[in-house]
């Protein structure tokens, strides 16, 4: 056998073994129900925020952590318990992505992606002040 | 309606310009393509060819000059204008809304590859006809994202920057500003991302765009080496141009990663973020390619691997252009561009290329020349062609992880990338970078060949020893435990160590030879600079201001932000930090906070850091670090939370103005806090000289004694309640030097409660915002590996061209 040969055998296990390993170190996106039946795992949820309904953050309690209420994909509505502090321009964002683990009623966020309309879509033209 | 004063002309003009870059970049390739081939005709062909090139090349510095032109004069009734320029921007950002969109960056790549053609015209000889066959039809398909024409219906080719907002958009007609003929009066941009407002952003894109444009040329001598099936032959020339490209495209990944540590706050230049992913991937696969093509050149082996590293690489570029501009990362990506409907387009010319390189491949592949005897292991091309092996792979799981997003379209899966992403491919790419770095540091100390093993081992032992002290004493000094760090330390010192040994003893100091050299010990550096920065990074800003941690469940917890408030001075790592108070200059609000040491209970400033958020009313406030740079380490802070909602009141609020009234019912002994004061409630009296306070002798009044202590001193606020004529008019009580303000509203006489209310002076209320501070230790290696990388691949492309032209 050739030295190149055992060096193709090689390379071809460790890239077995990186497509094995991304699928495995992989979260899936759910929805908070989804979530709630699997309390143990991590989950990425996508969905809106309630305007409606408070968004508490009290730098001078707690700085890293900032609670408010999301609506899933499904609809599903949640208590978000996110432990860092509050995003700037969190009001403005048109879709969350939370990272983390149901915890009883509460969703507990370790991490938060944001988009917001503004940065990359039309916004309407307005006339200059 | 007929609207006034619109610039309709010049939009014309570019739109001219636009077609015609199209039209010639097709009618180049065709006519050199039939060029290409040996016979008669193919002289005049070549005439054909060249003319059409040069007024493809003409005309698309027509279209940027147009929109520059467009861009300078605020021409907002031009779509791309008006979405990325706004009149107060400052003028030398105009670069920066050039290449903001999505057209001006296809428009900035295609620029570059105009240049290159037009120095491969002139210089690429009797390689200019295939070559710039392939070149030309590239810049077809890159000019028909441009086109903007609709076909077949609603099948749109290109996205044209020439178009109007108001054809574009036929329903901003019922907007009332549009109703007005004369509406560019009022209209003003919607600005450039604020992001995008430093100056690394005037510099990063065009470096990179160059270096993406420069992995054209050795596909397209690949290419053209393939076709004409002079397979070694194209080695030579495009070898020069493969390294300027490792060089160039490697500054502009770095510069990128600059940017990203000065302006964004996601802490560290480096983030595994798919954007940063799909130029890195490129990068790697080319200098892959560069060092086959060495090979072969020099040894004629690892000819096909040379062939299709090179071709990959430009498929990688394809493939990178539409992971970002497909909006297929959206969900996994902060900054891709959306989808302009130009995905299917990309997919196509994607899929072309692809076929092209591998249906030349298969076809080529029996008639390759081909060495018989095998590589010794004891030779330069055998170690050569192992580490662009590994490089290969180190990109295959950097491209399989980034490209979840596409396999969960194509099989209908859910998949999302690890919120530890960083780790995730940390814990891959260290070995390979270990793997390299070793490769690096021993290549050159083998001989094409064969090497007698003896005379390798005796030339290798010294850079062996010093690295290993080198690491030993780092190591030691930066507390390192993690076997893997230390492995990678190794390895990164021994790259620059060996390489530095080899231009001292090995080429006796002659520096002309030096160039292969130096950039290994640029990329020793740069290894080394990414791993003690980032391995030993240090979140400084602990809260330590005292707060409830109940809440927190063990592992979430994230205390890497520290509370500021204006007046308080807290420990933060090796100094004391006082925020002193914001600064307003235009839309930026500034965060002034004191860096102070104390010894022997005085404090000294050292030194002031300002981090801001951008107020812009139309992107949203964005964050932007400020960082104190110092020889060994940097301190690196952003604002993570600032109150900003109430910016503009603060502003307004004068000093002496009161806060709205907190009603509190006590009892005698009760004490209530202000936000600089305890307030105790002592007693209450009704035996005082009336005539003081000119009350009259009918009404009823009443005095409350109220202690109001801070740390220093002890007042007493005497607010009286007075009833006169039935009605209640209290009389207030002001302490001045704690701007308190008391005033007495009710007695009630069963339980001897009294009602009075509290204001305070809105100076009073201390400004606070929260603050994440890092520190980067030793970061200046990485960029000081970075510019000798860069200097090394420079001196070995003159070299090159040196030699190549004595020849």
């Amino acid at each position: 056998m050739k030295k190149t040969h055992i060096l193709g055998i090689i390379i071809i296990a460790v890239a077995i073994g990186a497509i094995l390993t991304t699928l495995n170190s992989t979260s899936t996106y759910a929805s908070f129900r989804e979530a709630s039946e699997a309390p143990d795992n991590e989950f990425h949820v996508v969905g809106k925020l309630d305007k409606s309904k408070e968004a508490v953050y009290d730098p001078k309690t707690d700085a890293n952590v900032f609670s408010f209420y999301m609506i899933d994909n499904a609809g599903t509505e949640k208590k978000v318990i996110l432990h860092k502090s509050k995003p700037q321009d969190f009001e403005r964002s048109e879709q969350i992505v939370l990272i983390g683990k149901a915890e009883g009623d509460e969703f507990h966020a370790s991490e938060i992606l944001m988009k917001c309309p503004s940065k990359y879509n039309d916004g309407k033209p307005q006339a200059s002040n | 309606m007929e609207y006034i004063g619109e610039h309709l002309v010049i939009g014309k003009v570019g739109n001219v310009f636009v077609i015609l870059s199209f039209v010639f970049a097709l009618l180049a390739s065709v006519s050199y393509f039939f060029a290409a081939r040996d016979n008669d005709e193919a002289p005049s062909w070549r005439n054909i060819a060249r003319w059409s090139f040069r007024i493809h090349g003409f005309s698309v510095f027509g279209i940027v000059g147009t929109l520059f032109i467009m861009l300078y004069n605020h021409y907002f009734e031009y779509e791309y204008v008006w979405h990325h320029s706004n009149k107060e921007m400052p003028m030398r950002y105009i670069l920066s809304c050039f290449w903001e969109g999505q057209e001006g960056s296809f428009l900035l790549w295609t620029f570059w590859h105009v240049v290159i053609g037009f120095v491969l015209q002139r210089k690429a000889k009797e390689w200019e006809a295939p070559v710039m066959s392939v070149l030309s039809l590239v810049q077809a398909f890159l000019a028909s994202m441009l086109l903007g024409l609709f076909i077949f219906g609603e099948h749109r080719i290109g996205s044209n920057p020439f178009t109007v907002l108001l054809r574009e958009h036929p329903d901003y007609g019922a907007i009332p500003l549009f109703q007005n003929a004369d509406y560019l009066k009022l209209l003003d941009g919607r600005g450039l991302n604020p992001l995008l407002q430093n100056y690394w952003m005037t510099i990063h894109p065009p470096t990179l765009f160059l270096g993406f444009a420069l992995t054209i040329v050795p596909f397209a001598y690949a290419i053209a080496g393939l076709w004409k099936k002079r397979y070694t032959e194209w080695l030579k020339p495009a070898l020069p141009w493969t390294f300027f490209g490792v060089s160039v495209l490697g500054v502009g990944i770095l510069m990128g990663g600059a940017w990203a540590y000065e302006a964004l706050s996601f802490g560290g230049f480096w983030a595994w973020d798919p954007v940063e992913n799909a130029s890195l991937v490129p990068w790697l696969t080319l200098v892959g390619a560069a060092h086959l093509m060495l090979i072969n050149k020099n040894k004629g082996q690892s000819l096909f691997t040379a062939f299709a590293l090179a071709i990959l690489t430009f498929i990688l570029i394809l493939y990178s252009t539409f992971l970002t501009r497909s909006g297929i990362l959206g969900e996994t990506s902060v900054h891709a561009f959306t989808d302009l409907g130009m995905s299917g387009q990309l997919l196509i010319y994607l899929l072309f290329f692809l076929l092209l390189g591998i249906v030349l491949l298969i076809v080529n592949w029996k008639h390759m020349p081909r060495v018989q005897e095998e590589e010794s292991i004891y030779s330069r091309e055998f170690w050569m062609f192992v580490g662009a092996i590994i490089l290969l792979v180190s990109s295959f799981q950097i491209m399989f992880y980034t490209s979840i997003p596409v396999w969960n379209k194509l099989f209908g899966l859910k998949m999302a990338p690890s919120k530890n992403i960083i780790n995730f491919y940390n814990s891959w790419q260290l070995p390979f970078a270990f793997l390299v770095t070793m490769l690096v540091a021993i290549g050159q100390y083998f001989k094409f060949k064969h090497t007698a093993p003896k005379e390798f081992v005796k030339k290798i032992s010294f850079p062996v020893i010093v690295s290993v002290l080198l690491t030993a004493l780092f190591s030691w000094l930066l507390h390192y435990t993690n076997f893997l760090y230390i492995l990678l330390m190794f390895s990164s010192i021994f790259a620059a160590v060996a390489n530095f040994n080899y231009i001292t003893h090995a080429l006796g100091g002659k520096i002309r030879k030096a160039g292969a050299s130096v950039a290994h010990i640029g990329f020793g550096l740069i290894l080394l600079g990414a791993l003690v920065s980032t391995s030993k990074k240090e979140v400084i800003s602990r809260n330590t201001s005292g707060k409830s941690v109940e809440n927190l469940i063990e592992n979430m917890s994230n205390n890497d932000n520290i509370l500021l408030t204006q007046g308080d001075t807290l420990p933060m790592g090796n100094y004391y930090v006082a925020y002193t108070g914001k600064r307003f200059e235009g839309i930026n609000v500034y965060f002034d906070v004191d860096y102070l040491t104390k010894q022997n209970n005085t404090y000294t400033k050292e030194f002031t850091l300002s981090p801001l958020v951008q107020t812009n009313p139309r992107m949203g406030n964005v964050a932007e670090p400020d960082t104190r740079h110092f020889l060994t380490y940097d301190i690196y802070t952003h604002v993570a939370y600032a109150p900003l909602e109430s910016v503009k009141q603060q502003q307004e609020a004068t000093k002496d103005e009161y806060t709205a009234a907190k009603n509190v019912s006590m009892k005698k002994g009760d004490t209530i806090f202000s936000s600089n004061a305890i307030i105790i409630f002592d007693s209450l009296s009704t035996q005082f000289d009336r005539s003081e306070y000119s009350i009259g002798a009918d009404d009823i009044a009443v005095k409350a004694h109220i202690r109001v202590l801070d740390i220093r001193k002890k007042y007493e606020a005497t607010p009286i309640f007075v009833i006169h004529e039935n009605s209640v008019q209290p009389i207030a009580s002001k302490v001045d030097e704690l701007g308190l303000q008391f005033m007495f509203w009710k007695i009630d006489p069963q339980d001897g409660k009294i009602e009075i209310s509290v204001q305070e002076k809105k100076s009073n209320i201390k400004d606070y915002f929260v603050m994440q501070a890092m520190i980067f230790p030793y970061i200046n290696i990485l960029w000081i590996g970075c510019i000798v990388m860069a200097i090394g691949t420079m001196m070995a492309i003159i070299e090159r061209l040196r030699r190549s032209s004595s020849n």
